[in-house]
């Protein structure tokens, strides 16, 4: 019995379960007073039972405690079909706490459980629920809305919150979404439509799809025609002495050469036709996959790994064809051979047939068995052999360290752990399947005793040819040797179907951040420059700001300063700006037009951003350069590189701006590297420039000649410059401070100094640092 | 070389003990209230009450109620307790309920079902509290091996669950759960 599960709804937090409505009827609490209803997990006592948590009328917090049993009926007995057992929620706990003595509403986050605390009017604290994780994000909701309520004294529905964690169950079978967002069920996903979507890919090639399995239908017809002749027809009716074809030898040697020879030129145009759509539809497939996820969100990326990303999308073309152009035919026409023979069998000889069929569900079942086994063998190999590689990467990218504290004994004997523990579990698989397989092949050899006892008596009687047993015993193991593959079938129809299923999400997610429909451009195609953030919330995870209502405005050619510890909020402000995430509430404004509305292409030709993660890809520094402009001039190449301080060293290297990173072993420090990013940056000519920490890999002195360079550029430029050393941001006009996603300080550097707050204590200590090695400022 | 290097640490940073006497635990509704006597910033003892603290194990695994940090509602570190016995019986049982509460992770007694799907695994297992279902994603990076036999699992929503002796589970749980190991 699959019983429906009751979850919190932001979009309607004052719905109740069922089981509630009987409690609260005991207690004289009218339904409709309910306004808020949550539940967890853990009682009050951190025993797993079902929780509640309730606002009702104006002041009343209630905690239900208590358990869901089932009873039988009165008048019922076990033999009634419907409404036999009833629902009842037992109570175990019951309190009331009063919303208006309680105030700062807390999920207090621990290891693996959370607790639900407020602070009484006495400033003590009290606990409220207990809830597993999995009821986390439920109650962060929980207690806006109870902030909500106390402040305002109404509660504002989410309308746009997705059902609670109902949205996370698929409804059918209430098993648990692979991802909220898509709503693909594992179990009950639609197989047929994934399978056709896929199969477009393949039926663009109709003809050479025919062309396939017309000639895997011919090459079948010959396989079943050829044991005929060469057996029952030769025997029978050419050297036997009542055939019809007596003694014509060359006659039959023809026919079985014509037929050879047939086989061989359907197999080779078969081979042809494969050879072709084979490619063709992995380069479809590959190509749709990737320019699919190209169009992502960054929050794609960083929700997976890239790099197993794209091994499995290799995996999967191949997969997906092999399903389409090798599998389906094969079982396809397989079946039909079958079913072909033993038409044939049955009519020649019913009883025989049987006889000998008798040992294929023994067969088809040991095998089944067999395979499934084999599988549990093959995970855990697959498991051990990818352990085994993590240590050894692992150690290998750590060997600075490993010698640093000579430990090398004891990391060969890490790996030969792992390397041991592979090795076994190899051992295990081979000796399976060593031992196994030829057992199995005993029972194709049981049909074949009786076939031969059988048959031979059946000959010696009269009432079989012998021909006829020739052509029984081969046609029988043209029936059980592809049955090995047909039980293996299911294992690798699951596999391709979980591929398709993969490829269907990737062509179907939907980038988070997406060109609006009819995007605005800035008047006459020209940015002034003017930034402004506009009460800016964000949070990478639900219910955990990052950014927290953030305002500021900079005008056109200002210069901006960020400044804010590690892990502040200040580089997700610029990720906001050139919109590789969006924001959840405020706007983000550049010349007064919402980044949202704004057109891609108006946006990255007006802003640039050389981040703290420079990358330069394949090919030659003029290349990388020239990314940000392909069809930049020479002369402005070079004239950036020089801006940003870059020309110098490019020069004295053998291939100057041709040099090829990475070819003969020359590679750039970090430094160089920040520095090609940002002539690729200047390049691009941006009325808006980010540099997010984009000079914290040199020394000072670099950083310094390159600011001095930017500053000369940057007149009609809006510069916005992220940094930790603040003597990085002296030159800017104005300067915010950014701590736990807020901004507590604002102004030029003299008023925030006057300030003696966050930022005052930040100079103080870097200048202090400095005295300590003798610079004073 | 050791106690050298040891003396001369401690010139340089210094770890505050808290012992049955320097401080006293006290409950207070649900929470743990701490009396104490400390050195402040300036290194000057000074006795104290803070209305909540909350302590952390500094080796969750090995050592659940030995090296506990005390810390104060903003998260910062009052001190260390080197082991929750050396307190009076009453407040050692205060201690470890606290802790034990904090680190609530249900033991897995039984695996009733593992189903891995599309790189997500659907688990039922049956734990002193009753049978519960999660789902774990990536299950090979998110089962941690503690020591040779003892294994925790962290499911999708970051619950967590624990197999002390996963050779102490029935073989036909053993079997289910080798498979990621």
């Amino acid at each position: 019995m699959t019983e429906k599960k009751w979850y919190f709804d932001a979009s309607n937090p004052s719905a109740l379960p069922d089981d509630l409505v009987p409690v609260l009827e005991d207690k004289g609490i009218p339904l409709d007073h309910v306004r808020l209803c949550v539940k967890s997990d853990l009682s009050l006592n951190m025993t797993r039972s079902d929780t509640y948590l309730l606002l009702c009328g104006d002041d009343d917090l209630i905690s239900i405690s208590g358990a869901v049993s089932l009873f039988r009926r009165p008048g019922t007995t076990i033999f009634t079909r419907k409404n036999r057992l009833e629902r009842r929620f037992e109570t175990d706990e019951y309190d009331v706490f009063s919303l208006s003595a309680l105030s700062d509403f807390k999920v207090e986050e621990q290891i693996a459980s959370c607790r639900f605390t407020a602070k009484t009017e006495s400033g003590d604290y009290i606990l409220l629920a207990n809830l597993s994780n999995s009821y986390k994000s439920d109650f962060y909701t929980f207690s806006r809305f109870l902030g909500e309520f106390k402040k305002d004294g109404k509660i504002t529905p989410d309308e746009h919150a997705s059902h609670g964690r109902d949205s996370m169950f698929c409804p059918k079978c209430g098993t648990r979404y692979i991802d909220e967002e898509r709503k693909l069920c594992p179990k009950c996903m639609d197989k047929s439509h994934i399978i056709a979507r896929c199969g477009e890919f393949v039926l663009k090639y109709k003809k050479e799809i025919v062309l396939l399995i017309l000639m895997l239908i011919l090459t079948s017809a010959l396989g079943v025609l050829a044991p005929y002749i060469s057996s029952e027809f030769y025997y029978d009716e050419v050297l036997d002495k009542s055939g019809e074809f007596y003694g014509q030898i060359l006659l039959v040697l023809l026919i079985i050469i014509g037929t050879r020879l047939l086989n061989v030129f359907f197999n080779v145009i078969h081979s042809l036709v494969t050879t072709t759509i084979a490619a063709n539809v992995i380069y479809d497939l590959k190509k749709v996959i990737f320019s699919s996820i190209e169009k992502l969100s960054l929050s794609f990326f960083t929700n997976r790994q890239t790099g197993g990303l794209m091994t499995q999308v290799t995996r999967d073309a191949n997969t997906i064809y092999w399903f389409f152009c090798d599998g389906v035919p094969f079982y396809l026409v397989n079946i039909v051979q079958i079913v072909a023979i033993l038409v044939i069998l049955l009519v020649k000889n019913a009883f025989l047939t049987l006889l000998t069929v008798v040992t294929v569900p023994l067969f088809f079942f040991g095998m089944r068995y067999l395979f499934r086994k084999m599988d549990k063998f093959h995970i855990k190999r697959w498991t051990r052999s990818r352990q085994m590689n993590a240590v050894l990467s692992d150690i290998l990218t750590g060997m600075r360290v490993v010698k640093a504290f000579s430990k090398e004994k004891d990391e060969t004997v890490r790996f030969d752990k792992s390397s041991r523990a592979l090795a076994s579990a190899e051992i295990d698989t081979s000796t399976f399947a060593t031992v196994a397989f030829p057992f199995m092949d005993l029972c194709i050899y049981i049909s074949n005793l009786i076939m031969l006892g059988a048959g031979g008596w059946m000959v010696i009687r009269g009432t079989m040819t012998y021909g006829t047993l020739l052509v029984f015993i081969a046609y029988m193991n043209m029936i059980l040797s592809p049955l090995g593959s047909f039980v293996n079938m299911i294992y690798e129809f699951t596999d391709s179907l979980n591929a398709m299923s993969r490829l269907v999400e990737i062509m179907d997610a939907k980038p988070d951040v997406q060109e609006a429909e009819n995007p605005e451009h800035f008047p006459d195609g020209v940015c002034r420059g003017q930034v402004e953030f506009k009460n800016v919330d964000f949070s990478y995870e639900k219910n955990r700001k990052v950014i927290d209502g953030v305002s500021f405005l900079v005008e056109p050619g200002e210069a901006l300063g960020i400044v804010g510890h590690t892990g502040a909020g200040k580089s997700t402000l610029a990720n906001l700006l050139i919109r590789l995430y969006d924001t959840e509430n405020g706007s983000i404004l550049i010349d007064g037009i919402d980044v949202r509305k704004l057109a891609y292409d108006d946006l990255r030709q007006n802003v640039a951003i050389v981040s703290q993660e420079t990358y330069l890809f394949m090919g030659s520094i003029l290349d990388n350069i020239r990314y940000a402009r392909p069809d930049a001039t020479e002369e402005e190449v070079i004239e950036a590189a020089k801006i940003a301080g870059a020309h110098d060293f490019i020069i004295q290297l053998p291939d100057a701006y041709a040099t090829v990173i990475g070819f003969g072993h020359k590679d750039l420090s970090g430094g160089e590297r920040q520095r090609v990013s940002i002539a690729r940056a200047i390049l691009r000519n941006p009325k808006i420039l980010i540099l997010d920490e984009a000079t914290a890999a040199m020394d000072t002195e670099t950083e310094r000649k390159i600011q001095t360079a930017l500053e000369r550029l940057s007149e009609g430029r809006t510069t916005i410059t992220i940094a930790h050393r603040l003597s990085t941001l002296r030159d800017a006009d104005k300067l915010i401070v950014i701590e736990n996603g807020k901004i507590p300080e604002a102004g030029t550097h003299a008023e925030l100094i006057a300030q003696k707050g966050i930022y005052y204590n930040l100079y103080r200590l870097q200048i202090e640092a400095m005295k300590n090695i003798g610079i004073e400022e | 070389m050791a106690e050298q290097n040891r003396t001369a640490l401690k010139e340089v940073v210094s770890v505050t003990y808290i012992t049955k006497d320097n401080a006293k635990f006290e409950k207070s509704s649900d929470f743990i209230k701490m009396t104490a006597t400390l050195p402040n910033e300036e290194g000057v003892a000074e006795e104290k009450t803070w209305d909540r603290i909350f302590l952390h194990r500094a080796f969750p695994f090995d050592f659940p109620f030995a090296y506990i940090s005390v810390l104060d509602a903003d998260t910062k570190e009052l001190g260390m307790i080197s082991s929750v016995d050396d307190f009076d019986e009453e407040t050692a049982s205060l201690l470890r309920a606290e802790l034990e509460r904090k680190y609530y992770t249900p033991v897995i007694k039984k695996i009733l079902s593992v189903k891995d799907k599309f790189g997500y695994s659907y688990w039922k297992v049956e734990t002193e509290e009753g049978e519960i279902e999660f789902t774990m994603r990536d299950t090979f990076s998110n089962l941690l091996k503690v020591s040779g036999t003892r294994i925790f699992a962290s499911d999708i929503d970051g619950n967590r669950y624990e197999i002390p002796d996963i050779e102490a589970l029935d073989h036909k749980s053993f079997k289910k759960i080798e498979l990621f190991l």
